[in-house]
C-alpha cells in the first residue's frame, strides 16, 4: 500500500517537473519555430508605468538600483566607460541610441551614467516581452525606470514623446531587439523620428562584450567576470531636410565610429569615417559559426591596475 | 478565429505532447523532427440551430421542400443514426433531437398520422431506452416510444425486412419494410466523419446481414483507400449502387448536419488545445486529470471518460436528395477536418482514445482498439495514406483483453477462438463468418438483449484490414503483451523501445508522423 502511494506521489512529481520543464515555468514560454506562423496576435495588457517615476518609486529604485542591482554587476562582470564627457555639453533631455545585444546592455548603460543623469533616465522596453505579465511589467519599470513600446502596434499607457516633454532623458535601443549573433542589424527610425519631433539630440552609445558574456538564451552573465566596453559619443543633431529615416542611418553611423574608436583608437576612427572606411557593424558576410565566434570574445581588459589573486615574481 | 489544421516540426522548444491511451493519457517526448499532425481549431457553431434547420428543411437541395412532401394519409418514416454518432456523445439537446422536432411539427401541421421513428442501428446493439430518449429528447420519446413507434431497427426480423432488389453487380439490397413501404423516408443524420452519410445512411443503417456482407468483407475493405474518401472507397461505391437502386423504389428525404471540433468539455478542453499554448490552468488542469486518473478505480476512470458530453456546436445542415446534400456535407467535414500533409512518413504514430463508435457506455476492449487504430485512425487520410507502404504503425493502448459481456458476446469468442488460428481477415472471413453470423444464440442476443450482432467483431477485424495489408509492422505501446500478441502484433513498453524494434521494419532513423487526434482530422497527403 505504502508502495503504491510511493509510486503515486512519485508519478505526481514527475509529472509536475515534466510540466515545469515543458513548459518553461518562470521562464518565458516558446513556441515550436514551424508553429510560430500560426501564433494568433495576442491583446497586450496595458500596464501604467506613471507610478515608477513618482517620487517614492524614485526613491526605492535608487536604493534598490545603488544597494542591490550595481553591486550584483560589478561583482559578475568588469566595465570600462568612457565619452561620459559629452553629458557635460548637452542639456537634458536626450536620447541614448544603442544597439542591442544582450539583457546586460540596459543596466550597463545606466550604471554608467552619472548619477544626475541616471535617475532622470527612462529605458523603452518592448511592450510584448518586459510588459506581458503584471509581475514582469512592476519589476523591470521598478528595477531600471522601463516604459512600454509597442513593437506591434497596439495600446501603450505612456508615449515616449509625453516623457520627453516631461524632461525625462531616454534610452532606445533603435534595432528593437537583441541581435542574434552580436553583430549590429539595422536600425528603426522610432529614436530619430522622436529627436526630430521634440528636438532633442541623440547621442550615440556603443558598446563591447555584452554579447560575449550574456548572449541571448543566457539567464545569467558567464563566469569569470567578463570585460564589457561601453562609450558615449558627440551628441547628433538632426539636419534641415533631414528625413527620420536619413537621420536614424547617421545615428546607426554614428554607433559604428565608436565602436570602432573603442577597438582602436580615438584619430584611427575619424580617419576612417572621413574616408568611409569604417567597419561595416553589420559584420562580415561569413558562415554563422564565424560571426557568432568573433562576437563571443570579450574586449580586452584595459585596467592596468586589476589585483591578481597571486602576485608574478617575474 | 479559427486556425487551421498544420503540420507541426518537433523541435528543441517543443513541449511533451498528449497522447490519448485508453482512458488515460500520457504525455511523450518524441523525437526532434517527428511530424505533428493538428486538427483544424473548431469552427464557430451556427449562431440560430433552429433557424438554420428550418432553413434546410424549407429550402432543400434537389427537392420540393419538406412540408410539400407532406400530406394526410401518408406513412412517415423517420430514421436516424444510432448512438455511435457522435464521439462522445454530444451534450443535450442533441442535432438529432432539434431535426426531428421539426420534421415533427411539419408533419402535425400537414395532418400525418401514421409515423414511425427507426433508429438506424443495422447490426449494432439495440439502444436502451435511456439512450434513445438522450438522441430523441423528452418530447419525441414520450411520444412515440410506448406506443411501440420508436424503436431498434431489427436486422433479424425477417418478417419486417423487404428484399428491394439487387445492383447491377448483384448485390442484394435488403432493408427495413416499414422504411421500405413508407411514402417518405427522412433520414436525420450526424456527419462526425467523412465516411458518414450518403448512401450509407439508409442502405447500411437499415440493412440485414444479407445485405450488408456485400460491402463489409475484407476485400472491399483492403480495396477502399480510404473509407473516410467515399470516392475511392469500394465500401462506398457499393452502398451508392444500394442507394441509386432505392432511391427509384423509395421517396428518401435526407438530412445531414455537420458539427465543430467541440470534442472535449470543460475541464478537459485543453485536451483540444496546442500544447504550447496551455495556459497556467490548462497545465494545472491536466496535472490534477493525470493524479485524479492515477488514484481513481477502473470503475470511476470509467465513469469519468464516459459521462463526457461533447459541447459539439453545428456548423451545417443540408437536407434534400442524398447525392446532392452529400456533397454539400463532405465539403463542410473538410472544411473542419482536412490537413495538408507533404509525403509519406515511415511510421505512424497513434493514440487511442477511450471511445470508439462501438464502445459508448461500454468497453474497449482489443478488436475495437485495433478497429479504432488500424481502422479509423489508419483511415483518416485522403490521397494517400500517412504512412508509406511496408512502414511502421505505433499505438498507445492499454489493450487489456476486458469485454463487456452484455455487449460484445460473440467478441469474447472472436478472441478466443478465432484469433487464435488466424489474423489474417481474408482467413478469418472465410473459416469462420457464417458460423458466427448465423448463431442462433448470437442471434437471439442481438435481438432481445444489447448485444452487437455475431458477426460485428467480424467487421471491425475487416475494417483494419487496409491498415494490415499496407504495413509490415504493427507495435503497441503501453499494452498487455498476451493480448497483443493475440492480435498478431507486439507490445512496447515506451515509444523508444517501439521504434527500436521498428528499426528492422523502418531502419534505425526513421521519418514519423504522429497523428495528433481527437479531435477529428483527415490527413490530406499529397
Amino acid at each position: 500500500m505504502s508502495g503504491s502511494r510511493q509510486g503515486l506521489l512519485r508519478g505526481g512529481v514527475d509529472d509536475v517537473r515534466a510540466v515545469s520543464r515543458g513548459w518553461r515555468w518562470g521562464r518565458r514560454p516558446l513556441v515550436p519555430r514551424s508553429a510560430e506562423e500560426f501564433v494568433l496576435p495576442t491583446e497586450q495588457p496595458v500596464f501604467p508605468t506613471d507610478w515608477s517615476r513618482s517620487r517614492p518609486a524614485r526613491m526605492l529604485r535608487e536604493v534598490v538600483q545603488k544597494g542591490g542591482l550595481e553591486p550584483v554587476f560589478r561583482s559578475q562582470v568588469r566595465t570600462s566607460v568612457e565619452g561620459l564627457d559629452v553629458l557635460a555639453r548637452v542639456e537634458g533631455p536626450v536620447i541614448f541610441a544603442a544597439h542591442h545585444a544582450s539583457h546586460l546592455d540596459t543596466p550597463l548603460i545606466l550604471l554608467s551614467l552619472p548619477d544626475r543623469w541616471r535617475r532622470t533616465t527612462a529605458v523603452a522596453a518592448a511592450a510584448d516581452y518586459f510588459f506581458d505579465t503584471w509581475w514582469r511589467a512592476v519589476g523591470s519599470a521598478m528595477f531600471f525606470n522601463t516604459f512600454p513600446i509597442e513593437r506591434r502596434g497596439g495600446a501603450i499607457a505612456t508615449t515616449p514623446g509625453e516623457l520627453l516633454a516631461e524632461g525625462w532623458s531616454l534610452v532606445i535601443f533603435p534595432e528593437g531587439t537583441r541581435s542574434k549573433d552580436g553583430w549590429m542589424g539595422p536600425f528603426r527610425m522610432g529614436a530619430a523620428w522622436l529627436a526630430m519631433e521634440y528636438g532633442v539630440p541623440v547621442i550615440p552609445v556603443a558598446h563591447r562584450g555584452t554579447f560575449a558574456a550574456m548572449p541571448r538564451g543566457q539567464r545569467w552573465p558567464s563566469p569569470g567576470r567578463r570585460q564589457l566596453a561601453i562609450r558615449f559619443g558627440d551628441p547628433l543633431h538632426p539636419s534641415s531636410g533631414e528625413s527620420a529615416h536619413e537621420f536614424a542611418s547617421r545615428v546607426r553611423g554614428g554607433v559604428a565610429i565608436l565602436q570602432d574608436e573603442d577597438r582602436t583608437t580615438w584619430w584611427d576612427s575619424r580617419r576612417r569615417a572621413a574616408q568611409r572606411g569604417t567597419p561595416d557593424p553589420s559584420g562580415p558576410e561569413i558562415a554563422a559559426w564565424r560571426r557568432l565566434w568573433a562576437q563571443s570574445e570579450s574586449p580586452a581588459a584595459t585596467d592596468a591596475t586589476r589585483r591578481r589573486a597571486w602576485r608574478r615574481t617575474s | 478565429m479559427s486556425r487551421p489544421g498544420f503540420v507541426l516540426e518537433v523541435d528543441d522548444r517543443t513541449p511533451p505532447l498528449v497522447v490519448h491511451e485508453g482512458e488515460g493519457f500520457r504525455l511523450e517526448h518524441f523525437p526532434l523532427g517527428t511530424r505533428v499532425i493538428y486538427p483544424p481549431e473548431s469552427l464557430p457553431a451556427v449562431p440560430d440551430v433552429d433557424a438554420a434547420i428550418q432553413h434546410a428543411l424549407l429550402n432543400p437541395e434537389g427537392a420540393d421542400p419538406l412540408p410539400a412532401l407532406l400530406r394526410p394519409g401518408m406513412r412517415l418514416t423517420i430514421a436516424f443514426d444510432d448512438l455511435s454518432l457522435p464521439l462522445p456523445p454530444m451534450r443535450r439537446p442533441d442535432i438529432r433531437q432539434r431535426v426531428i422536432e421539426a420534421v415533427l411539427s411539419m408533419a402535425a401541421d400537414a395532418g400525418v398520422d401514421d409515423v414511425e421513428l427507426i433508429a438506424a442501428n443495422a447490426l449494432h446493439r439495440r439502444m436502451t431506452a435511456a439512450e434513445i430518449r438522450h438522441i430523441v429528447g423528452e418530447r419525441v420519446f414520450r411520444s412515440f416510444f410506448d406506443q411501440g413507434l420508436l424503436y431498434n431497427h431489427d436486422a433479424e426480423d425477417h418478417e419486417n425486412l423487404t428484399h428491394v432488389g439487387l445492383t447491377d453487380n448483384g448485390e442484394d439490397v435488403e432493408i427495413n419494410r416499414r422504411a421500405a413501404e413508407s411514402d417518405l423516408l427522412v433520414y436525420v443524420n450526424v456527419n462526425l466523419v467523412s465516411m458518414d452519410g450518403g448512401h450509407k445512411s439508409v442502405p447500411i443503417g437499415l440493412a440485414s446481414y444479407k445485405s450488408l456482407r456485400h460491402h463489409h468483407n475484407a476485400k472491399t475493405m483492403v480495396a477502399s483507400h480510404s473509407f473516410m474518401d467515399h470516392e475511392r472507397s469500394h465500401l462506398h461505391h457499393s452502398a451508392w449502387r444500394m442507394g441509386r437502386l432505392l432511391s427509384d423504389h423509395l421517396k428518401i428525404f435526407q438530412i445531414e448536419t455537420t458539427l465543430n471540433n467541440d470534442v472535449f468539455p470543460a475541464p478537459y478542453d485543453f485536451l483540444t488545445k496546442r500544447e504550447w499554448e496551455w495556459s497556467i490552468k490548462d497545465q494545472a488542469s491536466m496535472l490534477a486529470a493525470r493524479r485524479g486518473l492515477a488514484i481513481a478505480p477502473p470503475r470511476v476512470r470509467h465513469k469519468m471518460f464516459h459521462d463526457l458530453r461533447a459541447p459539439y456546436g453545428l456548423t451545417g445542415i443540408h437536407a434534400g436528395e442524398t447525392e446532392a446534400v452529400h456533397d454539400k456535407t463532405i465539403a463542410a467535414v473538410h472544411r473542419q477536418q482536412l490537413v495538408e500533409v507533404q509525403g509519406q512518413s515511415d511510421v505512424l504514430v497513434m493514440g487511442i482514445p477511450f471511445l470508439g463508435p462501438y464502445n459508448v457506455n461500454s468497453t474497449m476492449n482489443p478488436i475495437l482498439a485495433t478497429c479504432m487504430g488500424l481502422g479509423y485512425f489508419f483511415n483518416s487520410y485522403r490521397g494517400q495514406p500517412v504512412v508509406r507502404r511496408g512502414g511502421a504503425v505505433i499505438l498507445y493502448h492499454p489493450v487489456k483483453p476486458d469485454f463487456n459481456q452484455l455487449h460484445h458476446p460473440s467478441y469474447v469468442d472472436f478472441y478466443d477462438e478465432v484469433l487464435a488460428e488466424s489474423t489474417d481477415p481474408a482467413v478469418v472471413e472465410e473459416k469462420f463468418e457464417q458460423q458466427y453470423a448465423l448463431d442462433p444464440w448470437y442471434i437471439h442476443l442481438y435481438r432481445t438483449s444489447h448485444a452487437y450482432h455475431g458477426v460485428h467483431p467480424f467487421y471491425m477485424w475487416y475494417w483494419a484490414a487496409h491498415a494490415m495489408d499496407h504495413v509490415d509492422d504493427v507495435i503497441w505501446v503501453g499494452a498487455d503483451r498476451k493480448a497483443v500478441q493475440r492480435l498478431g502484433f507486439r507490445a512496447a513498453s515506451t515509444l523508444t523501445d517501439a521504434l527500436e524494434m521498428a528499426s528492422g521494419t523502418v531502419g534505425p532513423d526513421p521519418t514519423i508522423s504522429y497523428l495528433h487526434s481527437p479531435p477529428h482530422l483527415i490527413a490530406d497527403v499529397h
